[in-house]
């Protein structure tokens, strides 16, 4: 029985992807009579089969070595495609939390998309996303990972662009199309790259290639560069974010899943390819950075937005820099504890403000205020949300975070600091963000705004017992690490940036002393990160503008010149044949004259030898 | 007396039909002309004859054909002149370039 359900781990994917399929029979173009509710329960049930089979599976690979299998896709020319699968603790717990969010998004979906027709098409891309996701956990190969994350890069797509019919829906789920791809490309690349030089894309043979590996360094910070690009635009880090921040025209309880694991799945891959980025320090130099700025950023902007869901993303970004920070470090477990207690805090703030939203309609921070009172369970479960979300303990950010932290006192102490600003400023923009909804008396539009109904409320309920419990799940599995060997000073730091941090933007927000909206005295900073630092603008005129105008420029030259050539060839022959036509003048003895001249040439040049001899 | 002066008087003559054939607006003047060349390819077929084959003289046969078949050739052309004639009442060959392009 034990070995029955680990070797038939690779059913979890199959399940949804069932679902998937089944959804597409409830579409409104085939189904016209009944409608599309069976859609959802169908994937519902398979997604709870899924979880169950996760669920199942995980307690017997605990704490037992990871069994590997694997599945022969094709052998072509000396060069073998197998599909391997891991099957460890890790990955099974990846497919937990994966399944475990999704069933739980789904409830949600259900009650959240009562008025809406497109379950099918909704919940289709939905499983599709679990199989996915639950594929990317398992299988332990470079290269079926990019295809995954392709193939979820087309599934962001279609989600965001769920209702299409919306001009800013359309544009969104373009720009996260591309922004993403463009990040894939790169990432092809690297995985080209690196296959003459490790000969394989399992990540345990690239991990045991790395430790011994002699390569130029400058390949190896080229093929690391490359690879990095791909989790940079997965992650939606600076400067490939801007797609996250459109994409929260989707559905939201799509982006319960979005901001929680799709872009974890980025963090995934480059936790996988840590030992191959340790092979130049540029890369990990270069990883630090890029998720030093984006978590700077990304708080700093998301403190500056009126929008609930534009907000949250930020923060989506700014921690999964942290992420960025804690592979670029060599902390492979920190990142991974992150991602987790990042997965589940974040998914209960997206719930939360989507409950809010569902019923005041605007998503305009500006707009909302005192829900506290009649809003308790939505309000509770923000709270808890951002406890486990900061660093306070003893829920599970402040687990990870504090790992990451003690991790990086010893390296780089910088980073420490920079990690207790971005801790303190999340803080502050999620406590403005709780003052702004729930705190101060009603605006017009939050004047009635009763509680949701159960199927909205009780996926959300349970999400915050879980994210309650984190800390506890995670000392039963004795991942905490334990309390004396980690430094209590770190441990205090970070305790004491989220209160200021959260303090402040209590005493600003929550507390109805400072008149609102507050303008800051410099007010082009203000505009400066509520515009997202004008990524917009930025994109517009550099690369799509270099893009546009090449693409102008190709497309004269193909319709001038290269059309005109061949064109010329025609023009040539049609105007020759209208000049030429001339020489038939109709005169009698012009004809005459030509046949006289033409003999007399044919026999000067059948003579020509003669003449040359008579000459000389 | 040789050969080739015979030949050259016949292809001058040749020439200068060939001028009045391309040059002379009259029609009846072209069809002078080309009995002009007729009379210069004779010349040359009764010089061969006399040069190079005297015994059996099959260039003066030849002659005697040409002169018959010049003869009903002009018969015929005068035809056709007057037949034109009779619809455009003109001789002149600029006027008869219908059949252009």
């Amino acid at each position: 029985m034990t070995q029955f359900l680990l070797q038939t781990i690779w059913l979890i994917p199959c399940y949804t992807i069932v679902g998937a399929i089944a959804s597409i029979v409830w579409s409104p173009a085939l189904i016209r009579r009944t409608g599309t509710r069976p859609a959802g329960y169908v994937n519902l049930g398979m997604t709870f089969l899924a979880f169950i089979h996760s669920l199942a599976a995980f307690p017997l690979a605990w704490q037992h070595p990871a069994q590997q299998l694997s599945v022969s896709w094709f052998q072509v020319a000396g060069l073998e495609f197998t599909l391997p699968l891991e099957i460890s603790a890790l990955t099974i717990g990846a497919s937990l939390v994966v399944t475990g969010l999704n069933l739980l998004a789904q409830v949600y979906a259900i009650g959240y998309l009562e008025m809406d027709w497109g379950w099918s098409r909704f919940f289709a891309l939905l499983a599709l996303f679990e199989a996915g996701m639950c594929s990317l956990a398992f299988c332990n190969s470079l290269l079926f990972g990019y295809m995954i994350l392709e193939i979820l890069t087309l599934g962001t797509y279609l989600m965001v662009g769920t209702w299409f019919n919306q001009s800013l829906v359309v544009t969104g789920a373009r720009d996260a199309f591309l922004t993403k791809r463009v990040g894939d490309l790169f990432l092809l690349m690297g995985v080209l790259a690196i296959y003459p030089l490790a000969g394989t894309w399992n990540f345990d043979e690239l991990a045991q290639w790395a430790e011994t590996a002699t390569i130029n360094p400058e390949i190896a910070t080229l093929v690391g560069l490359a690879l990095l690009a791909g989790p940079m635009g997965k992650c939606a880090q600076f400067p490939l974010h801007l797609w996250l921040d459109e994409a929260m025209e989707g559905p939201v309880p799509s982006t319960i899943l979005r901001n929680s694991v799709v872009v974890a799945t980025g963090a995934w891959v480059l936790i996988k390819l840590e030992p191959l980025l340790a092979l130049s320090p540029v890369v990990l130099t270069t990883i630090i950075t890029i998720g030093s700025l984006t978590a700077v950023g990304g708080t700093l902007i998301a403190i500056a937005q009126i929008d609930i869901k534009r907000s949250l993303s930020y923060s989506v970004s700014a921690y999964m820099g942290l992420v960025f920070i804690a592979v670029g470090t060599g902390q492979t477990d920190a990142a991974l504890l992150l991602v987790l207690s990042h997965a589940l805090a974040q998914a209960l703030l997206v719930m939360s403000t989507g409950s809010i939203v569902l019923n005041s309609i605007t998503q305009d921070l500006t707009q909302l205020g005192g829900l506290w009172s009649r809003r308790p369970i939505s309000g509770l479960c923000y709270l808890v949300g951002v406890a486990g979300l900061i660093s306070l303990p003893p829920f599970g950010g402040f687990w990870a975070l504090l790992k990451l932290a003690d991790g990086l006192w010893a390296t780089q102490p910088w980073l420490v600091a920079l990690l207790l600003l971005v801790n303190g400023l999340t803080a502050f923009s999620l406590m403005r963000e709780f003052g702004l909804i729930f705190a101060g008396s009603p605006k017009p539009m939050t004047q009635r705004s009763p509680e949701n109904f159960w199927l909205v409320t009780l996926p959300m309920m349970v999400l915050m017992g879980l994210t309650l419990h984190l800390p506890l799940i995670l000392q039963s599995l004795a991942l905490l690490p334990s309390w004396a060997t980690l430094n209590q000073d770190m441990a205090l730091l970070l305790i004491w940036s989220s209160l200021i941090g959260g303090g402040i933007g209590a005493v600003v927000y929550v507390g109805q002393g400072i008149p609102k909206p507050i303008q800051l005295p410099w007010q082009r900073l203000q505009t400066f990160f509520a515009f997202d630092l004008y990524t917009p603008q930025l994109y517009r005129s550099s690369i799509v503008f270099c893009v546009d105008w090449a693409s102008r420029l190709t497309d004269w030259f193909d319709r001038k010149i290269i059309d005109g050539a061949v064109n010329l060839v025609g023009l040539v022959s049609l105007f020759s044949g209208e000049a030429l036509k001339y020489s038939n003048s109709g005169q009698g003895q012009f004809y005459m004259l030509t046949i006289t001249l033409g003999l007399a040439a044919i026999a000067l040049s059948m003579s020509w030898s003669l003449v040359l001899q008579l000459m000389f | 007396m040789q050969l080739q002066y015979f030949l050259l008087v016949a292809a001058a003559l040749f020439c200068i039909g060939v001028y009045g054939l391309v040059n002379s607006r009259n029609a009846v003047r072209v069809l002078m002309s080309i009995e002009l060349m007729l009379n210069a390819v004779n010349l040359n077929l009764m010089a061969f004859s006399n040069y190079l084959d005297p015994q059996a003289i099959k260039g003066q046969i030849f002659t005697i054909f040409v002169i018959a078949i010049a003869a009903a050739e002009a018969a015929v052309g005068l035809a056709i002149v007057l037949a034109i004639y009779r619809n455009r009442d003109t001789v002149d060959m600029e006027q008869f370039n219908l059949l252009k392009w």
